[in-house]
């Protein structure tokens, strides 16, 4: 436009942050399935896929992390949203986290070469099965919020995706069993694994466990964010 | 005085251009809307709003038209003592009106041009009463003022309270039914296109006044027109300035909303554009001029309120408050200001 003789209503619709939020999940659940790639590669001992990927993982995490402050410019003070502001800051950073957990996983991942017993490659093949299970749960429950905010907040849709968080709940609850007993098999392996080897183990588990911990409480404070409107 | 005479084509000429603007800007975000939403194309908005602008100004502008012409200021009584002050008035009220509305869109101040036209008649009237001994400032419809201005406040408040109400009828009846609410989004879309063409009648049934109020003034005084009633031509005149301002400008103007409103889904749309065509067109009945884009302002807010909206930006309020308190004033002061250079020139 060459000059913008412009006198508009424009500045009244605030740009949603809604949008992005999505966006931001979506980011964690591509960083967790490359994870899970990444853990793949590593039991096979494909070490320069496992790097590629920590690679690819570390650029999703800096993306998430430019839409993570995206959204918080989008909501200054004079921004009405249809639920409270502070509760929607205090759902996208546990969401954050999950990105940022796979991200330290991934690159732990680069840290040490080493061979797996069986037993132990197939214990981090499923925690990691099953920690995909719950962030695509969990991204399925945020894709949700698009129709809440078409119906505005229906009690049909609120029902709905109330109904949804549990389902994230369960899968990390389950996720949860599943790293206990890994952790209990790498012990077991103790002699075989060596000190560095087991320290090594134990703190990858943890930061595998932390991923689905993080979906978990994202969605209990989404479920917190829904029900204080 | 003739329909010729140069002063009397200098407030046809002003006036013109005011309609413009007013097509231009205020128009066309009225309509924005609806092209937002996709309920219609910018083709079909401008002729829509054009047939529908033209309508309200001719059929239902008379009313708001004569309280400007002679509503705040009661030009009977200055036509008494010199119709030539009244002439000098309306070009001094219409060019400061211009010129203020001009330099706030340069500006994209959220100024109204009913403040401004309302705030330049005034000025008018005030330094009037230099010029004749006979009229005073006691004159000067201040009660009449006083209810314009407290409308300004009150309009974009029920505004947005119709809105509130009018959304939330749908979003417990329909939106919380309907199992697939896109669904029942395209099929407001009818509805959205009706309260459009409301929009557009309501538009022009009070914004027409601040084109042609000032010109009524100057033909009753010229003696080209008789009697109380303001003439549809008169008010033709202004409708088709308003509708060539759209066509030439406001389609950018609706481009520009058009593409940055995404979230104004027809559902709300409708809400937003049905509250504001009520309270509008509700003034142009008792004769008050309010401001459409600012009644549309308070109706998304509302629409908001009731949870319809997804981010709504309340900085904006502030603005308009801060250029409606400067606009009367401003416009006032210019057109004191131009009338008695014009009396010095003339």
């Amino acid at each position: 436009m060459p000059i913008e003789y412009i006198r508009s209503v424009l500045g009244i619709f605030g740009e949603s942050p809604f949008k992005p939020v999505h966006t931001h999940a979506q980011k964690a659940v591509e960083a967790v399935h490359k994870l899970n790639m990444a853990v793949d590669a590593y039991c096979h001992g494909d070490y320069i896929t496992v790097e590629t990927l920590n690679t690819e993982i570390f650029a999703i995490e800096y993306e998430a992390d430019i839409i993570k402050q995206t959204i918080r410019k989008l909501i200054p003070s004079s921004i009405m949203l249809p639920v409270d502001s502070n509760d929607l800051l205090s759902f996208l950073k546990p969401q954050d986290s999950i990105t940022d957990n796979a991200h330290h996983t991934a690159h732990w991942l680069t840290l040490r070469k080493m061979k797996l017993p069986l037993e132990i490659t197939e214990g981090l093949l499923e925690l990691m099965e099953r920690t995909v299970k719950t962030v695509d749960a969990y991204e399925s429950t945020v894709d949700e919020i698009a129709k809440l905010l078409e119906t505005s907040f229906s009690k049909k849709e609120i029902k709905r995706i109330l109904k949804m968080i549990p389902i994230v709940e369960e899968l990390e609850h389950e996720t949860d069993i599943t790293k206990k007993q890994l952790q209990q098999k790498i012990f077991d392996h103790e002699d075989e694994l060596g000190g560095t080897g087991v320290f090594y183990l134990i703190s990858l588990v943890r930061d595998i466990g932390n991923i689905s911990d993080s979906a978990d409480t994202a969605a209990d404070r989404l479920r917190t964010m829904i029900l204080r409107r | 005085m003739d329909f010729f005479d140069p002063i009397l084509l200098a407030v046809i000429v002003a006036g013109l251009y005011m309609a413009w603007n007013i097509g231009a800007n205020d128009l066309a975000n009225s309509m924005g809307t609806s092209v937002g939403s996709g309920a219609l194309s910018i083709k079909q908005v401008i002729i829509i709003a054009g047939v529908l602008e033209l309508v309200g100004a001719v059929f239902f502008g008379d009313k708001v038209t004569s309280r400007i012409a002679k509503g705040i200021v009661p030009i009977d009584e200055i036509m008494a003592v010199d119709p030539d002050l009244v002439v000098i008035g309306s070009l001094a009220a219409i060019a400061a009106a211009g010129f203020w509305i001009t330099l706030a869109t340069f500006y994209h101040m959220p100024v109204s041009t009913t403040h401004s036209i309302v705030g330049a008649v005034t000025g008018f009237g005030l330094v009037a009463t230099i010029y004749v001994d006979s009229f005073s400032i006691d004159q000067i419809q201040w009660l009449v003022l006083a209810k314009i201005v407290i409308s300004w406040l009150t309009s974009p408040l029920i505004g947005a309270t119709l809105a509130f109400i009018i959304f939330t009828i749908i979003r417990i009846f329909l939106l919380g039914r309907v199992s697939d609410p896109y669904n029942l989004e395209k099929k407001f879309i009818y509805l959205q296109i009706l309260s459009a063409c409301f929009v557009a009648l309501a538009h022009g049934s009070n914004d027409v006044a601040n084109a042609v109020g000032p010109i009524s003034a100057a033909f009753c005084a010229a003696g080209v027109t008789t009697g109380g009633v303001v003439p549809e031509w008169v008010l033709a005149i202004g409708g088709i300035g308003i509708v060539i301002g759209l066509a030439t400008w406001g389609w950018r103007v609706i481009e520009t909303i058009g593409k940055n409103i995404t979230e104004l889904t027809p559902t709300r749309g409708f809400s937003a554009e049905f509250a504001t065509a009520l309270v509008v067109f509700f003034h142009s009945g008792i004769s008050i001029p309010v401001s459409t884009t600012h009644t549309l302002v308070g109706a998304v807010v509302g629409v908001g309120l009731a949870g319809g909206l997804e981010a709504v930006d309340l900085s904006v309020i502030r603005k308009i408050v801060t250029s409606w308190i400067i606009t009367v004033p401003v416009a006032a002061l210019t057109s004191m200001i131009i009338f008695v250079i014009l009396i010095e020139v003339l």
